[in-house]
């Protein structure tokens, strides 16, 4: 099976800036100076109004008009999954079942799928069991990334995809979980403590304590949910791809144009 | 979602509460007196319990309680446990533990004070505020009529979540079927070798629903909007993207907060028009529109003037909003903050109490069938 497609010229300008954005967004106690009117405990706001927008148009511009009916209900549906699989799987030290789908899926479906797959499924499952707050375009954010990179991974096949499709797992799930945690850090832990943020002492100073912060609190999680993606990819992998190919030929998913573009006339347009 | 059926026309618009909960999370976030934010958290929750309905996620509100409740503990317990802020007014003092040198010289215990303690709850206090706001707006707005006021430029976006919040408690139904149909062939495997052979029929049946799915959705004409490009939109939107990052950017990092957030504007009103018209490329038609009239603009007004009030009073003199804890002192609500509060639980008077809607029809299916509220019932207070 060859390596996921590539994406056209448009959705890549919007990746670049979502990736801009972002970065921006996930780090922005980096460079949150003491002179600003924002306290620690505001900026996530501010950020809670900028994201959805970004949100809005690489969204806008990966599924609107380039994707066919057959992968919006394949979107649809697999983000159900995730949905499902959520609540069934949250809380229980890290032990969280909703990235192997992205991951496999994004492999399989193309990056832009993945990204879509990732944000539409913690979107779903933030209003399902109304988790819907500050850190929601945040989640979307990261868990689209997760699928996104899933889909630019290199090409292999057999068990080096496994393997490959594992190793990743483990890595995006810590990447995960260190953004989400760095994000949120200043808003989890109060001004004066000696483990929180204080914009005064610096960039370097800060990270310092970032790490022992998590360390402390949040490393459990993180290696749990790295262990159950390799875990389950390990597993499930091999008979999900061949599920998910299988489809791909049978649904004949294209994602730049429609491979029946060149076969059949063209279709009327609207309007 | 059983409990959910039909939705009223009369009912709010969905934008508007979340509207006046995001201008008394900014109200919140722009103060640490613990009076005003009581008050703010009970305005909020008022109004959740006089306005809400039956709906599955109507009863929300006692989970981002109990979540502000745990921000609160989590924090005091830090601040107890890692503490630095001294005060003069010592009220224990904890046995200290000094951690090695890597570890930032970093001491557990220690004496702690009234003061370091106050800052730390009317800090928590805040942000727990900010929370129970979210969930204010999460029990009254309808997720899924939200979702039908997306702009024409997520249609795809939001055709997808619906599927998934339909597709979802079938799933469940399918796994069920799937374990009855092992237990009949006597496959007894449990744990990791169970998950396979349950997983795999779950996922096969869910590809196959969704496969027959579009089969449907394309014989209605869903997604036939395909290549209809609007020149000009991806520019606007990227830079306008671009735009207002520059602004949240120089917000945090500078001191020119008037032109950040001019530039933060800017950016965010580019990014609107961008995406209105991106919107453009699409010819679909809504059925049955959620009208926004004046209560809406009534409740979205309440919300984002509190925001205001809070913003410009404490823009103009950084310490009228907060409550020093230096010496710590009695908090004390100044005309500002009393009309702060009185924005907060002004949706009272622009809403109804939410009334069951009588049916016309008495066939037993009706609950089901989108019904249109009878012409009295779409009057509002």
């Amino acid at each position: 099976m060859n390596a996921a497609p590539r994406l056209g010229g448009r959705v890549s300008w919007a990746l670049l800036v979502a990736l801009g954005m972002s970065l921006t967004a996930f780090t922005w106690p980096l460079f949150l100076s003491p002179t600003s009117a924002m306290s620690p405990a505001q900026a996530p706001l501010v950020f809670a109004l900028v994201l959805p927008l970004v949100l809005a148009i690489v969204l806008a511009e990966m599924a609107g008009g380039r994707m066919e009916v057959k992968q919006l209900a394949m979107l649809g549906v697999l983000a159900a999954v995730g949905t499902i699989l959520r609540p069934l799987s949250a809380g229980t030290a890290g032990f969280e079942l909703v990235f192997f789908l992205m991951i496999l899926a994004g492999r399989v479906f193309g990056p832009a799928f993945g990204f879509a797959l990732g944000a539409i499924t913690m979107f779903t499952s933030g209003l399902l069991t109304s988790g819907v707050g500050p850190w929601l375009p945040y989640q979307m954010l990261a868990a689209g990334f997760v699928g996104l990179f899933a889909g630019w991974l290199p090409r292999a096949s057999g068990r080096t995809e496994i393997v490959l499709l594992a190793g990743y797992g483990v890595i995006s799930a810590f990447a995960y979980g260190w953004l989400m945690d760095f994000s949120f850090w200043p808003f989890a832990l109060s001004g004066d403590t000696q483990l929180s943020f204080d914009p005064a002492i610096g960039a370097l100073a800060n990270l310092h304590r970032f790490v022992l912060f998590n360390l402390a609190t949040s490393m459990g999680w993180n290696a749990g949910r790295a262990l159950t993606n390799a875990v389950v990819i390990l597993v499930l992998g091999t008979p999900l791809l061949r599920l998910f190919r299988r489809t791909a030929r049978r649904a004949v998913f294209s994602p730049a144009e429609s491979s029946l573009d060149g076969i059949l006339p063209a279709t009327p347009r609207l309007g | 979602m059983a409990a959910e059926g039909t939705v009223p026309l009369n009912s709010l618009h969905p934008w508007a509460w979340w509207c006046w909960a995001i201008g008394l999370g900014f109200a919140a976030s722009g103060t640490t007196n613990p009076l005003l934010l009581t008050l703010i958290a009970l305005a909020a929750i008022s109004v959740v319990m006089l306005r809400r309905t039956k709906a599955p996620w109507a009863r929300s509100v006692g989970m981002y309680l109990a979540l502000a409740g745990f921000v609160l503990v989590s924090r005091l317990f830090f601040q107890v446990l890692i503490g630095s802020g001294s005060g003069p007014t010592v009220l224990f003092t904890l046995p200290e533990l000094p951690l090695p040198d890597w570890a930032a010289g970093i001491r557990l215990g220690g004496p702690v004070s009234a003061e370091a303690l106050m800052a730390t709850v009317y800090d928590a206090l805040r942000l727990a505020v900010m929370l129970l706001c979210v969930g204010a707006a999460n029990a009254l707005a309808n997720p899924r009529q939200a979702l039908r006021s997306v702009p024409a430029a997520l249609y795809e976006a939001s055709v997808a979540v619906v599927i998934a919040l339909s597709v979802a408690p079938q799933l469940i139904e399918s796994v069920q079927r799937v374990r009855k149909a092992r237990r009949l062939r006597g496959d007894t495997a449990r744990g990791v070798n169970a998950l396979g052979a349950i997983a795999l029929p779950v996922l096969s049946d869910a590809i196959d629903r969704s496969l027959s799915l579009a089969a449907g959705m394309d014989a209605r004409g869903f997604a036939r909007t395909n290549g209809l490009p609007v020149r000009g939109a991806l520019p606007v939107m990227l830079g306008s993207v671009m735009v207002a990052t520059c602004g949240v950017f120089l917000l945090l990092s500078t001191s020119a907060t008037v032109a950040a957030l001019a530039i933060m504007g800017l950016g965010i009103a580019g990014t609107t028009a961008g995406l209105r018209l991106a919107g453009r490329r699409l010819r679909v038609t809504r059925y049955r529109r959620h009208p926004w009239g004046w209560h809406e603009s009534g409740v979205a007004a309440s919300g984002v003037l509190a925001g205001l009030i809070v913003g410009v009073v404490g823009g103009l003199d950084p310490v009228a909003m907060m409550t020093p804890t230096y010496p710590l002192t009695w908090p004390e609500l100044s005309p500002a903050m009393l009309v702060t509060i009185a924005l907060a639980i002004l949706p009272l008077a622009f809403t109804a109490r939410p009334r069951p809607i009588p049916l016309d029809s008495s066939r037993h299916d009706a609950p089901q069938r989108t019904v249109r509220p009878r012409d009295a019932e779409l009057v509002r207070p």
